[in-house]
Order: C-alpha cells, then sequence, then structure tokens
C-alpha cells in the first residue's frame, strides 16, 4: 500500500495546533481523535490524604477540584498505574493554587500555576498529600490529554464567475480551512469567516477535499500537541500489532 | 486484547476481540475493507442489545480461498504500515 | 468522644453518666470537633 501521506501546519504551538493530513481515510482520522481524547494517558491526582482542613469545603469537593488539574506528565518515565506523590500546605488568608502544589517528582508538577484550588480565611489551612496516578481517559475525563481535538474536511473554493452586478450580495458563512486555487491554505476567521469578504463581488463554489482532514489539536498543558499526536498514533500502532500477533499463532 | 473465536470456517470469521472500542474496531474494520479477499467485513459493539455482552464481535467474510484469519492478519499490518508512515508524515513536518 | 464548648470554648469530654453539659460553665451546647486522624479520599 503506497499511501503518501502529507502533513501541513496552519497554526503551530505548544499547546495548541491545526494541522492539514492529506491521504487519510475518515475511520483512521476518527481513530487518532478518539486516541487523543480516550487513549493517551495523563497523570491526574487520585488519592487525597487530608491531614488538615479547616476550609469552608468539604474534603470531597476539594479532592475533585484536583483531580482536575492538569499535570505535566513525562510519558517515558511513566506506566499506566504509576504514581508520584504531591502535597500542599497553605495557611490563610491566602488562596490555594495550582501552583502551591509540591512534587516529589521535578519532572511532574502543575501544567499552569494559577489554577485556584480554594481560598482560605484567617484561621484555615489546608494540608495534604496526594498521589496523582497515570491512567486513560477512558478511566476518567481527569485523564484527558486532548481537549478540544476534532477535524474537518478541508474545503476547496474555486471562483466560477462573477456575481450579478446589482443584487446585493449575501454573507457566505464558512468554518474551517480553506485551500484557495492557488493552493494557499487560509483559515476562515482571517476573513471573518465570510467568503464574500474575501472574493468581493465573485460566485465561489465550495467543495470538500476527499481525504483531507484538518485537525485542530488542544492539550491541557499535559504534554504538547506533538507528543499528543504521536502518541495517538503510536496506540493504534500498538494495538494493531497486538492483534497481528495474536491472529497469527 | 482478548481474543475469542465464536466461528469459523474457511471464509467466515466471527470473533470477540475483549477491551477495544469503535477507535481501533472502526479503523479495523476500514483497513479489511481495502484488503484483497474480503468479501465483508464489519464489527457490532453491541450484539442484538444482549445484556452484559459489550465487547465487540468482529465479523469476516472473505473469497478466492482467503482464510479470513490471515485478512484479519494482513489489515492489521496494513494499519501498522498506515501509522509508520503518518508517524513519519507528522515528525517531518514539525 | 471530643466536643469543644461553644460558649467557653473549652475542651469537654463527654462520659454516659454527665449528659450534654459542658462542666465548666453549664452550657448544653457542644461542638463536634473534627478528628485529627488524616483522611483518604478517592477522588471520583
Amino acid at each position: 500500500m503506497a499511501e503518501e501521506f502529507d502533513v501541513e501546519f496552519i497554526e503551530r504551538g505548544d499547546r495548541s495546533a491545526r494541522f492539514l493530513v492529506r491521504g487519510l481515510t475518515p475511520a483512521f482520522a476518527n481513530g487518532i481523535r478518539r486516541a487523543m481524547i480516550a487513549d493517551v494517558p495523563t497523570l491526574s491526582i487520585d488519592t487525597v490524604r487530608f491531614i488538615e482542613n479547616t476550609s469552608v469545603m468539604f474534603d470531597e469537593m476539594i479532592a475533585l477540584r484536583l483531580g482536575l488539574i492538569p499535570l505535566t506528565t513525562p510519558l517515558d518515565d511513566f506506566e499506566v498505574g504509576e504514581t508520584v506523590t504531591l502535597a500542599l500546605d497553605v495557611e490563610g488568608p491566602a488562596t490555594a493554587y495550582s501552583g502551591d502544589i509540591q512534587s516529589s517528582v521535578p519532572e511532574v508538577q502543575p501544567a499552569d500555576e494559577n489554577v485556584p484550588i480554594i481560598e482560605l480565611k484567617q484561621g484555615q489551612r489546608l494540608e495534604f498529600e496526594a498521589d496523582a496516578v497515570l491512567d486513560s481517559g477512558k478511566t476518567h475525563a481527569k485523564h484527558q490529554g486532548g481537549v478540544a481535538v476534532g477535524y474537518r474536511h478541508l474545503q476547496r473554493v474555486e471562483v466560477v464567475g462573477d456575481a450579478g452586478e446589482f443584487e446585493e450580495q449575501e454573507p457566505n458563512i464558512l468554518r474551517g480551512v480553506i485551500e484557495t486555487e492557488d493552493g494557499e491554505l487560509v483559515n476562515a476567521d482571517e476573513f471573518g469567516n465570510d467568503l464574500t469578504q474575501r472574493y468581493p463581488g465573485k460566485e465561489v463554489e465550495v467543495h470538500d477535499v476527499p481525504g483531507a482532514f484538518v485537525f485542530h489539536v488542544e492539550t491541557d498543558g499535559s504534554f504538547s500537541v506533538d507528543e499528543l499526536v504521536l502518541r495517538a498514533i503510536e496506540s493504534l500502532d500498538l494495538r494493531a500489532a497486538e492483534l497481528e500477533e495474536k491472529v497469527r499463532v | 486484547m482478548e481474543l475469542r473465536v465464536i466461528e469459523k470456517t474457511d471464509e467466515e470469521l466471527r470473533m470477540e476481540i475483549a477491551g477495544e472500542d469503535h477507535t481501533f474496531m472502526n479503523v479495523l474494520k476500514g483497513a479489511l475493507l481495502e484488503t484483497e479477499g474480503v468479501a465483508a467485513a464489519t464489527y457490532d459493539m453491541n450484539p442484538e442489545q444482549s445484556g452484559g455482552q459489550v465487547d465487540p464481535i468482529l465479523s469476516v467474510k472473505t473469497e478466492g480461498g482467503m482464510d479470513p484469519l490471515d485478512a484479519v492478519a494482513a489489515a492489521s499490518s496494513r494499519i501498522r504500515d498506515t501509522t509508520a508512515d503518518l508517524r513519519d508524515a507528522y515528525s517531518a513536518a514539525i | 468522644m471530643s466536643y469543644k464548648c461553644s460558649r467557653c470554648k473549652r475542651d469537654v469530654e463527654l462520659d454516659e453518666y454527665g449528659g450534654v453539659r459542658c462542666p465548666y460553665c453549664g452550657h448544653r451546647v457542644l461542638l463536634k470537633e473534627r478528628s485529627r486522624d488524616i483522611k483518604e479520599v478517592k477522588v471520583e
């Protein structure tokens, strides 16, 4: 099978990116998307031992908030099920932030330092020790590494003629990424999602490009977009390898 | 991933693939349909609304003397080629 | 069982004979203090 893939970035950041993949089947595109959401594991707080909690909230409510704090996850160093110990000790008057959490492993830190956990008044104190465990989004949504992952077809826009000279042009709203006739990739929000802004006075036709998917991937900060995408592909690969091996015997 | 063959003849296979969901099954089905010698391939996540059966069941029908288990193996290796190509293409674009 | 008197704020030990009453000031409203044990919570 000589499938030629072509990957091109439209936007590229550490935590968020938009890229085009050509030559993909819809099944595969969806497989990667689902793997990014549910199968690439992240570390997340799973058990909390409260030493002191004189805040206004129950232990269980604080524990739930702690579970939702993204932690940087070096996937090469951990297996699913392995844990990291974290601790926090904040005395009021102050707000306990995710950045106050101390970690026993330097590579594992809160991905953001400004997530408020709880506001503490004078005399209130929060002290706990917690275990973060590596697991996948399938077991609990707090382990999802990809938080906004989706794809759309690439849309090819062709100018087919001029719009009627005296006609009032209606807005032609479109989302996603378009491919112009010169092969340029343009995000629709660059022209206000309105094709009449980019092609004033023109009659245009829009067609989906077969096999061309524009992915938008955003991570929660546990790891970079590249890590997430490559791990998702790897997870499909590992399952195919396992099936192949089991079927051959 | 645990496999349990439910039914197997020279040209037909029904097999439970425990622990998998749409993520992998749909990719596998897609690859099987592209494999030579496969007449039909599908999977069912909730066969006949059966209570308790939650693992997907893969059904493959082949033609031209292709063994259905070989077809599954061929499809798996096809997926592996695709993932390898895709990984290379992505890495090249970084 | 350790409680705290809501009026005089002193620690109070209750036994089965004395009834619910602070032995220091006679107040009948006692507050139960949180245990000093470490409490383990599973995040779910």
